[in-house]
């Protein structure tokens, strides 16, 4: 059953997300291949940065603070992508959904207390070799207003 | 301590799939679809098992560059295709590339395979500034 083109256009959002200190660290931590067992979490792998997880160095680093990993952003930006597969008026079986391509672009660093608010729109969707394409364009803005995250996403439901 | 890129400079980063990975993923991210964490789930939707969230593989691209650029941070762009599932117990090995200096903004191409040797990205592109 094909997706409605007439949906191309429609807006999901704003969603508002606050940036904890622990959420950061735990996303990079997890991402970068520690075991994150309550009480016993060990040291953290020797290849992820301080920058993300040691607030002493972070602090005395170039961006005055712990600073989320880049891929963080996908925890809040991801929301008006969510909303759209999952938006019962397109009938998109979630099962027979793929993350087909992703496109992010960071405009600035993410930091502990910063509020993000995320808008996006469906921009396509299309047909190729028996699939459903689904494209989702998001945008991110910190408290000040400045555009810290944008971020392409395509979902391929396969037929 | 100012360090030189140049184009045609390369990297590699090798990282495992774990057992527990796309559970610790789904923790810290709050993917918590469960393709990433029920096997049965994975196995109805034809995917053969539990498979891991294409985001922890495109984070993966972005610490290989970050790591050599020295600085999380640095990161300006990512866009990837995700051509294959990575699964449980992979090996994922990503070999990056310079392919351009544009004035602080440096580009990489980035392949990601798997143990057998099959791009698991594909077009992978991350880009950093190094100004």
């Amino acid at each position: 059953m094909a997706i409605d083109k007439r949906f191309i256009g429609r807006e999901y959002g704003p969603f508002s997300y606050t940036l904890g200190a622990e959420k950061m660290r735990e996303f990079a931590l997890a991402l970068g291949g520690a075991h994150p067992a309550a009480g016993t979490p060990g040291e953290p792998p020797a290849h992820v940065s301080p920058l993300l997880h040691d607030a002493q160095a972070a602090k005395a680093g170039p961006y005055g603070d712990l600073i989320a990993f880049p891929s963080f952003a996908v925890v809040f930006a991801i929301r008006p992508f969510g909303a759209a597969v999952s938006d019962p008026e397109l009938g998109i079986n979630l099962l027979m959904l793929v993350h087909g391509e992703q496109e992010l672009e960071f405009l600035d660093v993410m930091r502990p207390g910063d509020v993000m608010t995320t808008t996006g729109r469906i921009s396509e969707i299309y047909e190729k070799a028996g699939m459903e394409f689904v494209v989702v364009t998001s945008e991110s803005r910190n408290q000040r207003g400045d555009v810290v995250v944008k971020g392409t996403w395509t979902a391929v439901v396969r037929g | 301590m100012a360090r030189t890129f140049q184009v045609g400079d390369t990297f590699t980063h090798v990282r495992e799939c774990d057992r527990y990975r796309p559970i610790y993923y789904a923790g810290a991210s709050g993917d918590f679809n469960p393709i990433h964490i029920d096997p049965e789930v994975g196995q109805a939707a034809g995917l053969g098992g539990v498979i891991l969230q294409g985001l922890c593989t495109l984070g993966w691209a972005v610490e290989a560059v970050g790591i050599f650029v020295g600085d999380p941070g640095r990161i300006r762009r990512v866009k990837v295709r995700f051509s294959r599932p990575v699964r449980l117990e992979d090996t994922v090995t990503f070999q990056g590339r310079v392919t351009a200096l544009e004035g602080h903004r440096l580009v990489t191409e980035v392949t990601a395979t798997n143990q057998r040797g099959e791009a698991v990205l594909k077009g992978a592109v991350v880009e950093a500034s190094i100004g």
